[in-house]
């Protein structure tokens, strides 16, 4: 029964993983020949590669740190709200942008950003006499990656939310009675008894995004333009523009920038796996 | 939970200061979440792009869906992602049972082995390029079915799978074998009936995966006849590539009944589904 899986498996998973070999390649349509660490070297002097490199952490981790931030902050409001409806419908309205894609995502906000006569943001600061002339928001290099942060502030905090709610539902209760007693005030309680009860699932949502940093790409795939190449281009977009946005792609290349995207990111998903152990006794995988 | 919501309830008698703030977080956050959705409903309805957010089109108009049914530039990428989707989503939830039960089966030799030989996809992977040049041999490249076969199998769904496989009560199976039930017969008429609901979920996973692809069209089809929508939204709205139309119809109009198209089938569902739709990510958050 497990032969079509074993199959499957092999087939898209471990074939590609053979592929690796042509790092160490020259692969055009024309020839494959080995040439030993020559894309190593050429990718490890290339200031492109290293800036797409650390373009790909900042992006990440800047990211991850703002959407757990906000999702924990609106968990704590969603955990303190009496009104049980209330609640329900705020987490079935948080939840929808996150099923939503990210090219539905960035189309919305593209036009709502736009320059044109009928761009939202424009329009609407130009009336109330904030602003004189339309900001490119999404071709500006300044403003692209708070306009990127924000619009992933949008998509994923209500998702972020699921998990801090599952924690707090399993909250002690005795412990806001002991509280109760002691007379602290709604705010005391936030502070001294959920917040902290919700920062080992913090540690835990950290680590495991942690282990995921090297493999953004669709939500900049879809929102980065030629204008902001340089706030805005990831590993994964490097590669992709090296082998198909140039007349005479070196798959060799590529495949070099691939697999040490590979090798980084399988590191810290053990790296990670460790951290997770000692938090909560068990691993990712 | 029951208990921590009635202790909840119990707790606060009187409406507070506090309160009254939550109360306007709670609608600030979601009109956050709604206005923009709201307004991309409303102005694809436009017939006139205007820039205000409106509660209500001013000039109703369906031209701009009817300019996507009608222009085969348009519908033909919808229908793709329609197939794509279920298809996808079939063959993921097929491998995703199968390899789950027998992960699922503790006493059977070289579990682990099998268990190690998928989680190792996990943490390494060829890459981007590695995964093109197998597709392009396995002649994928510019043919949607690549969109199934890339999203037909994913193994952190798998892994949900056999939990939840996991969780279901020993003595059912030792019952059946006793009354002579095979191995098979145990699988389709005790597991598969008994695990509704995750099915649900994981197959909402896969196709909601599968219908909002957009990256893998891009690397892997050039052909116009075997995009997925998404991709006919993302060329059309943010590269300004219009496919020409019989149709007299705004752009912004046309555009908006785009993102609409793109997100109404599981806006559709999702009402309905909701509980599907999150269940999937507590099966693994709150196992421990």
């Amino acid at each position: 029964m497990f032969l079509p899986v074993l199959i499957y498996v092999l087939i898209v998973y471990y074939w590609p993983m053979l592929g690796v070999r042509y790092a160490f390649y020259d692969y055009t349509l024309k020839k494959i020949e080995f040439v030993g660490l020559k894309h190593f070297t050429k990718m490890f002097s290339d200031a492109d590669f290293w800036k797409a490199f650390i373009n790909t952490l900042e992006l990440s981790i800047i990211k991850l740190l703002i959407t757990t931030g906000t999702a924990v902050i609106v968990s704590v409001f969603i955990n303190e709200m009496a009104n049980l409806f209330a609640k329900k419908v705020l987490q079935t309205v948080i939840y929808l942008p996150h099923f939503m894609s990210w090219t539905v995502t960035a189309a919305i906000f593209t036009l709502f950003l736009s320059t044109s006569s009928t761009g939202f943001v424009n329009e609407t600061l130009k009336n109330w006499g904030w602003i004189k002339e339309s900001i490119d928001f999404m071709h500006e290099t300044a403003l692209w990656r708070p306009v990127y942060y924000l619009v992933n502030i949008w998509k994923e905090t209500g998702w972020g939310t699921v998990i801090f709610l599952a924690t707090l539902s399993g909250i002690n209760p005795e412990l806001y009675e002991a509280a109760d007693i002691d007379g602290a005030t709604r705010l005391q309680k936030i502070w001294y008894v959920t917040v902290p009860e919700l920062l080992n699932t913090i540690i835990i949502v950290l680590i495991l995004n942690l282990a995921k940093v090297l493999n953004l790409f669709e939500s900049v795939f879809v929102m980065y333009n030629n204008r902001v190449f340089e706030v805005s281009d990831v590993i994964s977009t490097y590669i992709y523009r090296k082998t198909f946005m140039t007349a005479i792609p070196n798959y060799g290349y590529s495949t070099a920038v691939g697999l040490f995207k590979s090798i980084v990111g399988c590191a810290l998903v053990l790296i990670c796996n460790r951290a997770s152990k000692k938090v909560r006794g068990h691993g990712i995988i | 939970m029951a208990k921590r919501v009635e202790f909840a309830a119990g707790r606060k008698k009187k409406t507070d200061a506090f309160d009254i703030v939550n109360y306007i977080v709670f609608i600030l956050i979601g009109l956050i979440v709604l206005v923009p959705i709201w307004k991309v409903v409303v102005d694809s309805f436009n017939a006139v792009g205007v820039y205000k957010f409106q509660l209500f089109p001013n000039e109703p108009t369906l031209d701009g869906y009817r300019t996507i049914i009608h222009t085969s530039k348009l519908y033909q990428p919808f229908v793709n992602s329609v197939v794509t989707t279920i298809l996808g989503t079939l063959l993921g939830l097929v491998m995703s049972t199968l390899g789950g039960y027998v992960l699922s089966q503790y006493d059977m030799p070289g579990r682990n082995a099998l268990a190690y030989f998928l989680l190792f996809t996990m943490i390494f992977s060829g890459g981007m390029i590695p995964e093109y040049l197998v597709m392009k041999q396995l002649g994928l490249v510019n043919k949607m079915w690549i969109l199934v076969v890339k999203h037909g199998m994913n193994v952190y769904n798998l892994v949900l799978m056999r939990n939840f496989f996991e969780g279901i009560p020993g003595s059912l199976f030792e019952a059946a074998k006793i009354d002579g039930c095979s191995p098979m017969g145990i699988f389709f008429r005790i597991v598969l009936p008994l695990s509704k609901a995750a099915l649900a979920s994981i197959g909402l996973m896969f196709a909601v995966t599968v219908w909002n692809d957009y990256s893998t069209v891009q690397i892997y089809i050039t052909n116009r006849d075997q995009v997925n929508f998404q991709y006919i939204l993302r060329v059309m709205v943010m590269d300004g590539d219009t496919p020409t139309t019989a149709y007299k119809v705004s752009q912004s109009t046309l555009y908006y009944s785009a993102i609409v198209c793109a997100i109404l089938p599981f806006m559709l569902l999702y009402p309905f589904l909701q509980k599907y739709f999150v269940k999937g990510v507590n099966v693994g958050a709150v196992k421990e």
